[in-house]
C-alpha cells in the first residue's frame, strides 16, 4: 500500500528535537532520513501504518503493525552484538503526518554502503572480506536465535559495509523478524504469502505450513545467498529477467551454482561452507553456529 | 574414518593384536558380553597398554524394552546396576527419561572410558510412532543430565533405528530436521541400524537403508557432530565417505550387523561358521576354501596386507580371522574416506565397478560362490549411493 513520503518540514513540525533532516530512501512501508538530534547523527525511520478503514479487519491490522514495529525496536534494544544496528535516541512514537499515520523511531546512523550497491558497482571482495561478512551475519543470527528470533530478511540490501575493522558489516531491518517464543504477530498469517524479498526466501518458507517449523536455519540459507552474491557478483539461482514464478521454482527445485565457478581462487573450505549453507533441506545446512563461526573467522 | 572393535563374548587376544596391528583405534564394549567387574578391569588393561585407544561402553539400554519376551537373553546385562525391564509407556514422562539417563550416565562416569554413550530405546517401527518421540526426548535430555554430573568427556547420544523406519525417506528427513536442531547438543551420536536378524544381509544391503544410513552420517556431520557407527562392518567405507567418523566391526556375525535378535534369539545351536577372508577388491568376505580355489587365477582377490598370511595355511585359525578382517577394513577406510565427500563417493563407485568386474570374471569360469560370498551387495550399494546423492543434494 503506497504512501506519500513526508517532507522534512512536516517531520520537524512534529519532532522539534530534530535539528536537521534529509530524506535518504523509501521502501514499501518505510521511509528513512538522515537526522541531526542533539548534535548527533541518527537514522530517522518512519514506518507507515496503512489505513484500511472500512475493511473488516482494519483495526486488527493496525494493531499488528504497531506491535511489529514495537517488537523490532524492543529486539534491537536487547541486542548486544555490534553486528546488528543499534537504537537511537527516539523511542517508537506514533505520528500523524498529513493524513497518514506512522510510527517514528531512530537508529544509529551507519556511514557506509549497503551490499546491494556494492554488488551493482561490481566490487570484487577478497576472501578475507567475504569471510568477515559471513562471520558478522552468523554472529547476528546467533544473538537473535538466543532470544528465539529469526530475522527472515537477510539480503544484500539489508547489510551495511563499514570502514571499521571491529565492525565491518552490520545487519539492518528486523521488520519481519519472527519470534518462536512469542505469539506470531503476523495477522491472518495463514492467508498471506511469506514475508521477505522473493529472491531471498529460504525454500522451506515456500511451504504452506512454514510458520510452525521455521528456525534459524532459514537465516543461515539467506546468509549463504548474501555471501554468495557479494563474492560472486550475482545471485546463485535467480537471473535478472526471471518472473516471480520462475524465481520461486528455482528456489524450490534448482541446485545453486557452486561458488567455485565464480571464485575458484577461494580456499576449498570457504567454497564448501557457502555451498553447504545453500542446501534446500535445512538439516543439510551447517547449523552449529559456534563451530561455523570458528571455522570462518580469520585470526591474526 | 577410524575403525573400532565391536566387542563381544570371548575377546581373548584379539583386541591386543588388533591394536598392535594398527588396525583398531578403539573398542566399544557391550554390557551383555562382559561382567561389570571384568569390564572395569579390561578397560584398565587396555588403557594401560594402549593409552590413545578410544574406549566406549554401549549400555544396551534398548534391550530393557524387550521386557517379558520369553526368549530374552540378557547374560551379563542384568548384573549392571542401571538395568531393569521397562515398558514403553513408563518412558513417556520427561522426568522418567531423565532418571533413566542419570542412572546409566552415572554408572559410566565411574569407568575409565574415553567417552560416554547415553542410553536410548530402539525406533523399531517408524519415525511417526510414539517410540520416536521418546527416543528424541532421550537425545534432547542427555546433555542436561550429563552436565549435572560435571564430567568433561565427550557425550554420545544413541540413535538406534530399525531398517524399516529408515526406509521411509520423508519421515527420516523430518526426523533429521528435528534432531539436528538441539539446544543442548551432545558431542556426537552412536548410531545403530537394526536388521531383523544378523544373518539377513539383504536387509541392510538395501538401497533405501544404505542411503538413509549415509544420509544420517552426512547430515549429523555437517551439523558438527562426531558420528560413531556401531556394527557397521562393510558398510563403514560408504558411511565414512560422507562424513562418518568411526565404523565398528567384531568377530561374530552378530557383531557385524546390529539386531535385537541377538538379545532374544529365536533358534539356538547350529554349526560354527566357516572362516572367511575379507577381499577388499570384492568388498565382501569369501570362505577360505573359495579363496584357496580362486587366488591363483585371480590374485587381485588378495589384499597384499600383512594378515593375509593367516590364510596361507590350508585352514586358517579361527581366532585370527577377525584380525585379517580389521586390517583389510582399515585399509579400505583409508582408501575411500580421507577426502571430501564428492571425491570419496567417486572412489566408492570405482571400487564397486572393480568388484562387479571381478565377480563377473569369476562367474565366467563357472565357479559358484556360496550365497554370502556373492556379489548381491554391489547393486544395492551403488543404488544407495545414487539415492543418497539425490537426498543430500550432491
Amino acid at each position: 500500500m503506497a504512501f506519500t513520503t513526508p517532507t522534512a518540514e512536516q517531520i520537524q513540525a512534529q519532532f522539534p528535537q530534530i535539528e536537521e533532516v534529509e530524506f535518504i530512501q523509501k521502501g514499501g512501508f518505510k521511509a528513512v532520513y538522515r537526522a541531526q538530534i542533539a548534535g548527533r547523527l541518527e537514522a530517522f525511520k518512519l514506518v507507515h501504518i496503512p489505513n484500511l478503514q472500512g475493511e473488516e479487519f482494519a483495526e486488527e491490522f493496525r494493531e499488528e503493525c504497531l506491535k511489529r514495529i514495537t517488537r523490532e525496536v524492543q529486539v534491537l534494544g536487547r541486542c548486544q552484538t555490534p553486528f546488528l544496528v543499534k537504537l537511537g535516541s527516539l523511542p517508537p512514537t506514533e505520528a500523524h503526518l498529513g493524513d497518514q499515520e506512522f510510527v517514528a523511531y531512530t537508529e544509529e546512523f551507519l556511514c557506509g554502503d549497503d551490499l546491494k550497491k556494492l554488488i551493482d558497482q561490481r566490487s570484487k571482495p577478497d576472501e578475507y572480506d567475504v569471510r568477515a561478512l559471513a562471520v558478522c551475519l552468523l554472529k547476528a543470527i546467533r544473538e537473535l536465535w538466543g532470544m528465539g528470533i529469526i530475522h527472515r530478511d537477510i539480503k544484500p540490501g539489508n547489510v551495511i559495509k563499514l570502514n571499521d575493522p571491529q565492525r565491518p558489516f552490520v545487519l539492518l531491518d528486523l521488520g519481519i523478524a519472527y519470534s518462536i517464543v512469542d505469539t506470531p504477530l503476523t495477522f491472518g498469517a495463514e492467508h498471506r504469502p511469506p514475508p521477505g524479498t522473493f529472491r531471498y526466501l529460504a525454500p522451506e518458507m515456500l511451504q504452506p505450513n512454514f510458520r510452525v517449523s521455521l528456525d534459524f536455519r532459514s537465516d543461515i540459507y539467506t546468509t549463504g545467498l548474501t555471501v554468495f552474491e557479494y563474492a560472486a557478483g550475482q545471485h546463485p539461482l535467480a537471473e535478472g529477467r526471471d518472473d516471480l514464478v520462475t524465481t520461486l521454482s528455482r528456489i524450490l527445485r534448482e541446485r545453486p551454482k557452486p561458488l567455485a565457478q565464480f571464485r575458484p581462487e577461494f580456499s576449498p573450505m570457504v567454497l564448501r561452507t557457502v555451498d553447504q549453507m545453500l542446501k534446500k533441506w535445512p538439516a543439510l545446512r551447517p547449523a552449529n553456529l559456534d563451530e561455523l563461526i570458528a571455522r570462518l573467522e580469520v585470526r591474526p | 574414518m577410524k575403525l573400532y572393535a565391536q566387542h563381544g563374548f570371548g575377546d581373548g587376544e584379539k583386541l591386543a593384536e588388533g591394536f598392535a596391528d594398527g588396525s583398531l583405534a578403539g573398542v566399544v564394549f557391550g554390557a551383555k558380553d562382559i561382567a561389570p567387574e571384568r569390564l572395569a578391569e579390561r578397560l584398565g588393561e587396555i588403557r594401560q597398554q594402549w593409552p590413545d585407544a578410544a574406549l566406549l561402553f554401549d549400555p544396551q539400554y534398548y534391550v530393557s524394552l524387550l521386557g517379558d519376551n520369553p526368549n530374552v537373553r540378557l547374560n551379563n546385562l542384568e548384573d549392571y546396576p542401571y538395568y531393569s525391564a521397562m515398558r514403553r509407556g513408563r518412558l513417556e514422562p520427561a522426568d522418567v527419561i531423565e532418571q533413566e539417563l542419570r542412572k546409566v550416565l552415572e554408572y559410566q562416569v565411574g569407568l575409565p572410558v574415553s567417552g560416554i554413550i547415553a542410553p536410548n530405546i530402539l525406533i523399531s517401527r517408524s519415525f511417526e510412532h510414539a517410540e520416536a518421540v521418546i527416543a528424541k526426548n532421550f537425545v534432547r535430555s542427555a546433555r542436561k543430565v550429563y552436565a549435572a554430573l560435571t564430567d568433561t568427556r565427550p557425550l554420545y547420544a544413541t540413535l538406534a533405528i530399525s531398517r524399516e523406519a529408515l526406509a521411509d525417506k520423508a519421515e527420516l528427513q523430518a526426523f533429521l530436521t528435528d534432531i539436528t536442531l538441539l539446544d543442548n547438543r551432545p558431542d556426537g551420536f552412536y548410531l545403530l541400524i537394526a536388521g531383523r536378524s544378523s544373518e539377513a544381509r539383504a536387509e541392510i544391503f538395501h538401497a533405501d537403508v544404505i542411503a538413509g544410513w549415509m544420509l544420517l552420517n552426512h547430515s549429523l556431520k555437517v551439523n558438527g557432530y562426531e558420528v560413531v557407527n556401531g556394527y557397521s562392518d562393510l558398510v563403514s567405507p560408504f558411511l565414512g565417505a560422507v562424513g562418518g567418523d568411526v565404523g565398528c566391526s567384531g568377530w561374530f556375525n552378530t557383531l557385524r550387523v546390529f539386531s535385537m535378535e541377538r538379545f532374544a534369539p529365536t533358534a539356538s545351536g547350529g554349526r560354527q561358521p566357516v572362516q572367511r577372508y575379507l577381499s577388499n577388491r570384492l568388498l565382501n568376505r569369501i570362505t577360505f576354501i573359495e579363496l584357496n580355489a580362486l587366488r591363483r587365477a585371480f590374485p587381485e582377490l588378495v589384499n597384499g596386507l600383512k594378515r593375509d598370511s593367516e590364510f596361507d595355511t590350508p585352514e586358517p585359525e579361527r581366532s585370527k580371522e577377525v584380525l585379517q578382517s580389521w586390517e583389510a577394513l582399515n585399509a579400505l577406510l583409508k582408501k575411500v574416506t580421507t577426502g571430501e565427500p564428492d571425491d570419496n563417493l567417486k572412489k566408492c563407485l570405482i571400487a564397486l565397478d572393480a568388484a562387479e568386474n571381478l565377480y563377473a570374471r569369476i562367474r565366467a569360469t563357472g565357479f559358484a560362490l556360496d550365497a554370502k560370498s556373492g556379489g548381491q551387495h554391489i547393486e544395492p550399494l551403488r543404488d544407495g549411493i545414487e539415492l543418497f546423492k539425490k537426498l543430500a543434494e550432491f
